[in-house]
């Protein structure tokens, strides 16, 4: 049951998008996710459809995996697509029966809003997928840094992450082991109704909540060992430097963005 | 009520990257009465195989069977099933999880239906089964107990279903010596008591102090099995393996290469005792 969590869906590699600077992938993601809102018309996506397979390409992460990340969002793509094809209003009117109608502009919508998640969310993972996560809260903490002049807490936060990220492997570990000793003891997780299955996540969580408590604090007393003490003065072993392919990728994600304009443009 | 396992393969994540064999072909029968230790070094598939006796694991091929019955056939009572077969899994305290420690033992018994009076009674034998007194601590909240203590209320747990075969892994890992002590008595007392006990340990004088029968798994697979006498015989071989042995071997077989004719003794009393008649002779040939 719950090995179905699959988080850090990094995917190891060593490809020019691997190697690319953290920051570079997270603001090429955002300049990314604004050209795809640039897009008004079906032909905009032949632009986008072009990069992205250039950009999977360049990452070497399979295609299979691309279109596992879509997977969860099925049922959303489902009702995206139903809706705005029943519900377009217009003069055209391409099929109907009895209470169904399907408009020109319906289905141009129904396809326009799929299209545009499907692009969004597998543009995105491509950000996870080659970015490990530790080093993507880095890039974050540093990204977001500036603002500590107003006292944001960059490092704090991007710590923050490092750990929660970092214990979910374990806590789904710790989890899985809990069950199965209660489940020893005759506790059913998986029958029953949703009030009766709720009571006995407790014989579940209660240990559960006490070992992550127990965990912390190890690590805490672990971290003052080794005299951490925030983010203020500390040095990196792994600096994060801008390099030519990150000039190249920038490059690469504004002539998509330009494109995309011409295109909306012209036509 | 016998517990046999037949040709055990079990494999973790099939077909994944990860796949990994934790246990190979095993085949092990599990007498009325009897106290099996099951020995191996750390990864040889102990803990997956203890698993499989009460049903939380499922063999990829072969067949364990609880009084000839198949227990992995869908018409089993799995549920029956691990009232029958007690699991105590390693680290057991960090299960506890009621307000009180009556309430915790209770579960299991409360799980299998029982009336309240039943549960009750069952909480108290059980608590006086691994030496805890109720009225101390039967209302105290399982988190302010020693260690050692909540071992044994984590224990009392399972014995509270009183189970006819109690499988344990590692039960006295991370205890101090005394609560170490203490909890082996229990051990002793439960299998005394007609209780079957599956015991997995690292602790080779624990072994030595109360197994009947030993196993050794390496790698995955059943090497061997034996009497403690024929096991810890095997002094080189076990120690190949990378397990230990108990003291006691370890001193007679270093009083031997010295050139002491003492027998071979895996148990401390036996041990002293041949040593005291040693003496005791080389004492009077002094005289």
């Amino acid at each position: 049951m719950l090995n179905d969590i699959t988080l850090g869906q990094y995917y190891p590699a060593d490809s020019f998008a691997h190697r690319l600077d953290p920051r570079t992938k997270i603001l090429l993601s955002i300049v990314y996710i604004v050209s795809i809102f640039l897009v008004k018309s079906l032909f905009g996506y032949i632009p986008v459809v072009l990069y992205l397979f250039l950009t999977i390409k360049v990452s070497t992460v399979p295609m299979g995996m691309m279109v596992r990340s879509i997977r969860p969002l099925r049922i959303l793509l489902l009702f995206t697509f139903v809706l705005n094809l029943f519900f377009g209003t217009g003069e055209r009117i391409l099929f109907q029966w009895a209470f169904l109608t399907i408009r020109h502009e319906g289905l141009m919508n129904a396809l326009h809003f799929s299209l545009r998640l499907i692009f969004l969310v597998t543009g995105t993972s491509l950000l996870t997928l080659t970015t490990a996560p530790v080093v993507l809260t880095d890039g974050l903490e540093r990204l977001v840094s500036p603002l500590r002049v107003i006292k944001f807490p960059a490092h704090e936060m991007a710590m923050m992450m490092t750990i929660a990220l970092r214990f979910i492997p374990t806590l789904v570990e710790e989890a899985q082991k809990i069950m199965k000793a209660q489940t020893a003891r005759g506790a059913d997780f998986t029958s029953g109704n949703l009030k009766q299955r709720t009571k006995a996540m407790i014989p579940l969580l209660v240990p559960l909540f006490i070992s992550a408590f127990r965990r912390a604090g190890d690590l805490a007393m672990a971290m003052e060992a080794r005299c951490y003490h925030g983010g203020e003065g500390r040095t990196r072993l792994h600096v994060l430097k801008f390099r030519k392919d990150d000039a190249i990728a920038g490059i690469s994600i504004l002539v998509l963005m330009a494109v995309i304009i011409l295109v909306e443009q012209w036509l | 009520m016998p517990l046999t396992m037949e040709n055990v393969t079990y494999t973790y994540q099939p077909g994944g990257a990860f796949q990994a064999t934790a246990i190979h072909d095993v085949s092990l029968h599990i007498a009325d009465g009897e106290l099996l230790a099951l020995i191996g070094h750390t990864g040889s598939g102990k803990s997956t195989l203890a698993q499989h006796l009460n049903g939380l694991l499922k063999p990829a091929s072969g067949r364990v069977l609880l009084d000839g019955q198949d227990i992995n056939l869908k018409e089993t009572d799995k549920r029956d099933l691990r009232f029958q077969v007690g699991l105590v899994f390693q680290y057991p305290e960090y299960q506890l999880f009621e307000e009180t420690v009556e309430k915790d033992i209770g579960f299991g018994p409360r799980n299998m239906g029982l009336s309240k009076d039943e549960v009750d009674a069952r909480v108290r034998r059980a608590m006086d089964s691994v030496g805890l007194v109720f009225e101390e601590v039967g209302q105290k909240s399982p988190f302010e107990l020693s260690g050692g203590q909540m071992r044994r209320v984590a224990l009392a747990g399972v014995l509270a279903m009183t189970p006819r075969i109690l499988v344990l892994d590692e039960p006295t890992a991370g205890l101090d010596p005394r609560a170490r002590a203490y909890l082996l008595k229990d051990i002793q007392h439960l299998h005394e008591e007609g209780t079957t006990v599956v015991m997995i340990s690292h602790s080779m004088d624990d072994v030595a102090q109360l197994a009947t029968r030993i196993a050794v798994l390496e790698q995955g697979r059943l090497v061997t099995t034996g009497t403690p006498e024929e096991i810890f015989e095997q002094f080189d071989r076990l120690t190949q393996m990378g397990l230990d042995v108990p003291q006691a071997s370890k001193l007679s077989h270093l009083l031997r290469d010295k050139g002491v004719a003492i027998p071979l003794n895996y148990q401390l009393e036996p041990l002293a005792d041949a040593l005291e008649q040693l003496l005791k002779g080389g004492a009077c040939h002094a005289q």
